[in-house]
């Protein structure tokens, strides 16, 4: 019937019911997945939103869609099960056929070939989309509830796709005729995005944080909002219904450790060339214990990963199936648990492999903005297509040695020094010592420490200069180097002050000191003052957050160059950031509140 | 209108401007009506500006060149 075993479920389990009175049969896509019952909520709910429940689109209008774009993807198993609907919703056989073979001449509306014009484009290029193709649909009379569906319906069918491929279900119904492959770069060159605007392209509402029960999770679990969500706000129920069943999919599961879901997710994701998820899961990977360098090796290239191997032929079968779907077999699925792994286990990676399918159309199909910024070196819109290898690689995106060098205003004295000149050393230190102070001062928060701290830096330095590749800035190199000395002897101090917390155990910091500042509040003291009193205030906080103040406000570095210099997902970094801020506020508000300046006067 | 929690919410965001425009578009009517709320936002804001423009932490140069001296010194001694 499929890959995998199918196991009695109680008749009374709520999606086996729901979907036997939707099909009036169980279909075998779903018996496939009766060992993880979750999947199978999952499932029904994805379903129910993006084709059942009838709001701006009606039920044929979606389930054309979904022929159409499963079609062109050679889905065989989802035309036929599409196909049998659209008969019981009264389409002739000649209609179906007219709709695979060319759905421009299959006697539809102007908008509804339009929509589907959409469609197809969205399921296979989704980069190729901007917000011109959305305001082309409202111009043909779509609101933005109908372009929504239009995008969910597309992005269920690529979830299907990828279900049925990795699952082997054997067919419900007689196979229909699949039209020839389509030439999909030729068809669709990628958006530029610099003539369109950006998105989201469809309108958005506020929903609370505390309120909103979706948000509220989100921001509990993982310190921020997706904008994946925010886009789809103007249907509050789909975001709860969707974000519910992701969340289903991604944390539900016990057969796979957490890092090892989101190793998936990740491999999954770069390799259908998801950037969205790429940069957001690569940044929640950190909170699994691995480095920020360690998440981006796995989205990169597993295989030079530090993983186990066992979790590299589990990435190895991801690849396969995110890329090459259709030529996944039992073979791979029996590869795998040569290796050792469960039916389970493999189970929830198809449906994750699934999972980033979906979400990959809907940000596409709504233009959401990332979340985070991509580990360097990824691009942003490469052209996936199917049926190719298309893994989002490092190999054109390092920058070449002589380029990073060319960059870089010290390349000249850096090649000198490795050449063993000294006095080019000695003009490299000096052009960047007042940086390095400033990162042992963060750090150390003791003038005397930082500096004998910026001794022992310097001369390690010195002895590993023959070693740098110039991969990155010198100073950036440098300031390596003297991060790592002030946090060896930062834990090696006796009364270690924590720096490394569980996540989530932020207890909230509210600010107390609430009278108002002066207007120009500068102006009542003088520069030396005012250094005296920030500097009073920075040594003050404890030191998580006086080394995320100093790099992100002194050091005036870019948040995510913070979080990866400070090994932390972006979400946490922000909040030490914040706390850090108001604390300081606090600290500083007696010299620059109005009533200080009327006491003054 | 949204409550000061809710504004709170977003508070880290929004100082980073990094929030989207139905969410800017609430926080900015709270602070407009939420005294509270605009003297926190007011003064954390100014906190920043001070702080980034405070010159903080410039390590003086006679203390710089010594720490470089000593260094080279070193660096020079052992190569010999």
């Amino acid at each position: 019937m499929s890959f995998f075993r199918e196991v009695q479920l109680d008749d009374s389990f709520g999606p086996f019911v729901a979907l036997k009175e939707r099909y009036g049969f169980i279909p075998n896509l779903i018996r496939a997945q009766t060992l993880a019952p979750r999947l199978i909520e999952a499932y029904e709910k994805f379903e129910s939103i993006a084709l059942v429940t009838e709001n701006a689109l009606s039920r044929i209008q979606k389930e054309r869609i979904v022929l159409i774009v499963a079609a062109a993807f050679q889905d065989a198993y989802t035309v036929a099960a599409r196909a049998a609907i659209l008969r019981s919703l009264d389409l002739s056989e000649i209609q179906i056929d007219q709709l695979l073979g060319d759905f421009r001449g299959a006697g539809l509306s102007t908008p509804d070939i339009a929509l589907l014009d959409f469609c197809f484009k969205l399921g296979m290029n989704g980069t190729s989309i901007d917000s011109k193709d959305i305001e082309g649909l409202r111009s043909i009379g779509y609101d933005d509830g109908s372009i929504l569906e239009a995008v969910l319906a597309c992005a269920l069918t690529r979830f299907f796709s990828a279900l049925s491929a990795g699952l082997g279900p054997d067919p419900d119904f007689e196979p229909q005729k699949l039209p020839a492959p389509v030439a999909v770069q030729k068809a669709f060159p990628p958006a530029s995005h610099l003539h369109g605007k950006k998105g989201p392209y469809i309108r958005t509402t506020y929903q609370s944080p505390r309120t909103f029960a979706p948000f509220a999770n989100f921001l509990k679990g993982h310190g921020f909002i997706p904008n994946l969500y925010r886009a789809q706000t103007l249907r509050p129920d789909i975001v709860e219904d969707e974000s519910a069943s992701i969340g289903k999919i991604l944390m539900g599961g016990k057969a796979l450790t957490r890092a090892q879901t989101e190793s998936i997710f990740v491999v999954a994701s770069s390799t259908i060339l998801n950037t969205y998820c790429v940069a957001a899961h690569c940044n929640i990977l950190r909170r699994y214990g691995l480095s920020p360098e360690e998440a981006d090796q796995i989205a990169f290239d597993h295989r030079q990963s530090n993983l186990p191997e066992q979790d590299k032929i589990m990435l190895d079968f991801t690849v396969k199936l995110a890329s090459r779907p259709f030529e996944v077999c039992l073979a791979d699925v029996q590869k795998l648990r040569d290796s050792g792994f469960t039916d389970e286990q493999v189970l929830d990676c198809v449906a994750l492999t699934a999972c980033s399918n979906f979400l990959n159309i809907i940000r596409l199909g709504l233009g959401v903005e990332p979340d985070f910024e991509l580990p360097p070196g990824f691009e942003q819109n490469k052209v996936h297509l199917p049926g190719t290898e298309a893994r989002l690689t490092k190999d054109d995106a390092v920058i070449p040695i002589s380029a990073a060098a060319a960059g870089d205003s010290d390349a000249g004295l850096v090649a000198d020094a490795q050449a063993g000149n000294l006095d080019a050393f000695e003009e490299l230190i000096r052009r960047h010592n007042s940086m390095l102070y400033r990162t042992l001062m963060a750090i150390l928060g003791n003038p005397e420490e930082a500096q004998d701290a910026m001794q022992d830096a310097l001369l390690s330095a010195f002895k590993h200069i023959a070693g740098f590749q110039g991969r990155s800035k010198f100073s950036t190199w440098l300031v390596s180097i003297a991060r790592n000395t002030a946090l060896q002897r930062l834990r090696s101090r006796k009364n270690m002050e924590s720096l490394d917390e569980p996540a989530g155990d932020e207890e909230e910091f509210r600010p107390r000191q609430l009278r108002a500042w002066q207007d120009d509040p500068e102006q009542a003291h003088s520069k030396e003052e005012i250094r005296q009193i920030v500097e009073r205030g920075i040594m003050g906080l404890p030191a998580k957050y006086r080394i995320a103040v100093m790099l992100r406000d002194i050091e005036q570095l870019p948040t995510e160059e913070v979080a990866r210099q400070l090994g932390l997902s972006v979400p946490a970094l922000k909040t030490r950031v914040l706390r850090g801020r108001l604390m300081l506020r606090e600290s500083l508000a007696p010299h620059f509140t109005a009533d200080a300046e009327r006491a003054a006067v | 209108m949204i409550t000061c929690d809710e504004f709170f919410a977003e508070f880290g965001d929004y100082l980073e401007n990094r929030v989207p425009p139905e969410v800017r578009q609430e926080l900015e009517l709270h602070l407009s009506q939420c005294r509270a709320c605009h003297v926190l936002y007011d003064s954390t804001r100014k906190t920043v500006r001070i702080v980034m423009d405070s010159s903080s932490f410039e390590l003086p140069k006679d203390i710089a060149d010594s720490i470089t001296d000593r260094v080279m010194a070193k660096i020079r001694k052992q190569s010999f």
